[in-house]
């Protein structure tokens, strides 16, 4: 498993070339109504390693977003390069992708679960047990291996359809609202775990959330997106220290940063 | 798809299949003694129909089926209500209902008629016998299906036992008591059916089986299409008001 | 006394009943023949009811290829394609109030009263329920369980036998238990309305000839037929579905179809 752990100058190195990169996209959808303008002139840029945040008002198209970076939408716009190829199909090599609800296959154990995308490969079986073992050890679940999705808690179905994501050691971790259908406790407990394993694992995350907390605490960099249709209206630069700890939310920087997403999204949705 | 395309869908569906019906025997793919076409047997119908003697035994069959479901529906409410309300007798009888909802009916109509003969009582108890258990089970479904919260929140606001029997049992139980009783309808009907077809002097069933034994196709299948016409009326019937009192559910 | 204890008292006191009333003279033997009766009669003459018996589930067998096989297929292509549920199935569930024992004049005239008749009622009325409840199964699987597979780039292939399969068999397997009991009973209610051979036959020929033994004996091999068929499947179904959670709740509103009328 040596290569998921990118080492800390590999990351700083590869700062100059993104891994995902975002130009000019828009996409417009017909309706009863006449064509619905959902995005419109986002370009964007996402380096290796860094773990960048969307937020924006409800409807804003930020799960749609991430739906085409993930190849599972096409835009009617503008291009989508991830790793230096365009993404027009799911390509699991290059981009694992957690979804709101865990959406664990229920009749798989947390551990064909997490093998699952390696069996859609035809990787031989003795080495598909082994990466998903080794995955759900890196996510804290070693001792639930064997228990089906209903006999875990949503927390650990989320953990584990983290695991699932990563399996494909994928260039970009996409999470559409992960921690969304979580109590706030766990959520809270969910992004430490999430920092961590992105700190062991050096994965390129672009995450999205309606949290504000969650997004200051969790980011390198927060895209704010407008109601629809959906631009990047601000790019806000998270400059705390890392490892983060919930101390630093009471700070003054992390209300100031928080204030000013909150403002812009509360102009942008007048 | 909208609805007019939906709708014009099954139009196109039922007209193909009518049309196949027709064209077979017409076409003498099929043997017209056998599959008379459908505007034959549907004239048959007709005709049939304005017949004192057809009414009569539509008359009976009818007859039966309304005295089987005006017995099976309060007795299978009755019961169901006493079941879902009291947790002991519920805990008690629970597992042999269940059972005897699931055992097949048909298979003790002979028993019925060796006790009973071949007469109007045994095609009523019989018709009883074979809806009772879903009326019950449909009736503690119903019970079972009202929210606690609901009764709390009625009660919070000062509702007596009695406003809250009608303003939050009731509408929450509708659309379950009326699915079952369209159940209880559908699976009397064919009780009664088929109690007539197996040994019996009168009723639709007893003319069914004799016009099969007798090659009578064109009324054969007359008698069918005017059954089936019936039944599906029926059902949609209720289906209608079971959707008017159960709008608010998804 | 707990309910279990209380339960089992009351069938034993069924079956005890069942064995002195007649026995009592409290009711005719002709309408009640003592538990006891019955059970020697069906080990006497297990020659001819075994010979019966082969008859109705050689042919249970046949129809419930055609009825389970076809209502799985029609079921969850009716399901699965948002167009046909549309427009076909509140079609279907219409039918579905059409009394169907009034086709088996119908196919007795196309067919004779052999087998072929037996066979195709059976058919067709182990057909309709299996389908809708396949239909139904079908249309409930998690929508997002696709775009997961999609996202980890399966083909439609892999789709199809990795996600949508999987997801179906507790339906199917509730299919092939509703279809199983009713083409039983479509079976041996046919036969008990016209024909030749098998169990229902003989328990309409005991009948006729007032033998009550033979008839309540030939009623209890059918319904323990029924009963093992079902628990079986349900056993089956148990250990297929382990992961679907802590089995089934008690039947509901949505529950209340009874296998037969």
């Amino acid at each position: 498993m040596s290569q998921t752990l990118a080492p800390d100058a590999a990351a700083a190195a590869a700062d100059a070339a993104p891994i995902v990169s975002v130009t000019g996209l828009g996409h417009v959808y017909p309706s009863r109504e006449g064509p619905v303008h959902a995005l419109a002139d986002i370009s964007l840029e996402v380096g290796q390693g860094k773990f960048v945040v969307i937020v924006g008002p409800s409807g804003c198209g930020k799960s749609s977003l991430l739906m085409m970076l993930a190849g599972l939408r096409h835009q009617s716009e503008g291009a989508i390069l991830c790793d230096g190829r365009p993404m027009s199909d799911p390509d699991p090599d290059r981009v694992g992708v957690v979804f709101q609800e865990a959406n664990l296959f229920p009749w798989l154990t947390a551990i064909e679960n997490v093998a699952f995308p390696l069996a859609l490969r035809k990787v031989p079986r003795a080495e598909r047990q082994a990466r998903a073992a080794a995955m759900l050890e890196l996510v804290g679940l070693a001792d639930a291996r064997g228990r089906y999705p209903h006999e875990l808690s949503g927390g650990m179905k989320q953990r584990v359809s983290i695991a699932r994501g990563l399996v494909q050691n994928p260039k970009v971790l996409l999470m559409d609202e992960p921690f969304a259908a979580l109590d706030e406790q766990t959520r809270m407990a969910m992004g430490e775990e999430l920092l961590r394993i992105w700190s062991e694992t050096g994965k390129t995350v672009v995450f999205v959330t309606h949290s504000l907390t969650e997004a200051v605490y969790l980011a390198d960099e927060v895209l704010v997106m407008s109601a629809r249709p959906g631009r990047i209206i601000d790019r806000v630069a998270v400059p705390l220290p890392r490892p983060r700890t919930y101390a630093m939310m009471a700070s003054p920087v992390f209300g100031a940063l928080r204030e000013r997403i909150w403002q812009q999204i509360r102009a942008s949705a007048r | 798809m909208n609805h007019a395309a939906v709708l014009a869908g099954r139009a196109v569906l039922a007209a193909a299949l009518l049309g196949i019906w027709e064209a077979l025997p017409r076409l003498g793919i099929a043997d017209p003694e056998l599959l008379p076409p459908f505007t034959v047997a549907a004239a048959t119908a007709l005709e049939m129909f304005a017949r004192p003697s057809l009414r009569a035994d539509l008359w009976v069959t009818t007859l039966e089926l309304l005295a089987a479901v005006a017995i099976a529906l309060p007795a299978g409410t009755l019961l169901g209500l006493l079941l879902a309300e009291s947790e002991r007798l519920a805990r008690i009888f629970d597992p042999l209902i269940f059972f005897l909802f699931s055992i097949p009916k048909s298979i003790f109509l002979p028993m019925f008629i060796l006790t009973m003969g071949i007469g109007f009582w045994q095609k009523v108890a019989f018709g009883v016998f074979s809806t009772v258990f879903i009326v019950l089970m449909s009736a503690a479904a119903a019970v079972r299906s009202v929210r606690p919260d609901h009764v709390f929140v009625a009660r919070a606001f000062g509702a007596s036992p009695v406003q809250i029997a009608w303003r939050v049992y009731l509408p929450s139980m509708l659309p379950i008591l009326l699915e079952g009783l369209r159940l209880a309808v559908i699976f009397g009907f064919t009780a009664v059916l088929l109690a007539e077809m197996y040994a019996s002097r009168t009723g639709m069933g007893h003319q069914i089986a004799s016009w099969g034994e007798n090659f009578m196709m064109d009324r054969l299948f007359a008698g069918v299409l005017l059954l089936s016409v019936i039944a599906i009326v029926v059902n949609e019937t209720i289906r209608a008001v079971e959707a008017r009192c159960g709008h608010w559910r998804q | 006394m707990s309910p279990r204890a209380i339960r089992w008292t009351i069938i034993a006191g069924v079956l005890v009943l069942w064995e002195v009333l007649p026995r009592a003279g409290l009711v005719p033997v002709l309408f009640l023949p003592p538990l006891t009766t019955t059970l020697s009669v069906a080990v006497t003459e297990w020659r001819s009811y075994g010979a019966a018996l082969a008859v109705t589930l050689s042919q249970v067998m046949v129809a419930l290829l055609f009825a389970v096989g076809g209502g799985i297929l029609v079921g969850a292509i009716v399901g699965g394609v948002a167009r046909m549920r549309q427009v076909l199935l509140p079609v279907f569930s219409s039918l579905y109030a059409v009394p169907l024992v009034v086709l088996y004049p119908v196919f007795t005239a196309w067919f004779g009263i052999g087998s072929e008749a037996k066979i195709a009622f059976a058919s067709v009325y182990g057909f309709f329920p299996t389908m809708l409840s396949t239909a139904a199964g079908i249309q409930t699987i998690d929508p997002n369980l696709m775009l997961t597979a999609r996202s980890m780039g399966a083909t439609p292939v892999q789709r199809l036998f990795r996600v949508i399969l999987p997801a179906a068999i507790p339906t199917v397997l509730a299919g092939l238990r509703l279809g199983g009991a009713l083409v039983i009973i479509g079976v041996v209610v046919a036969e008990m309305l016209i024909s030749s051979a098998g169990i229902g036959y003989l328990i309409t020929s005991s009948r006729t000839v007032l033998n009550s033994p033979h008839v309540f004996a030939g009623v209890l091999l059918v319904l323990l037929i029924a009963i093992g068929f079902d628990l079986a499947m349900r056993l089956l179904e148990k250990r297929c579905a382990a992961w679907s959670g802590a089995g089934r709740a008690r039947p509901g509103a949505s529950d209340v179809r009874p296998a037969e009328a």
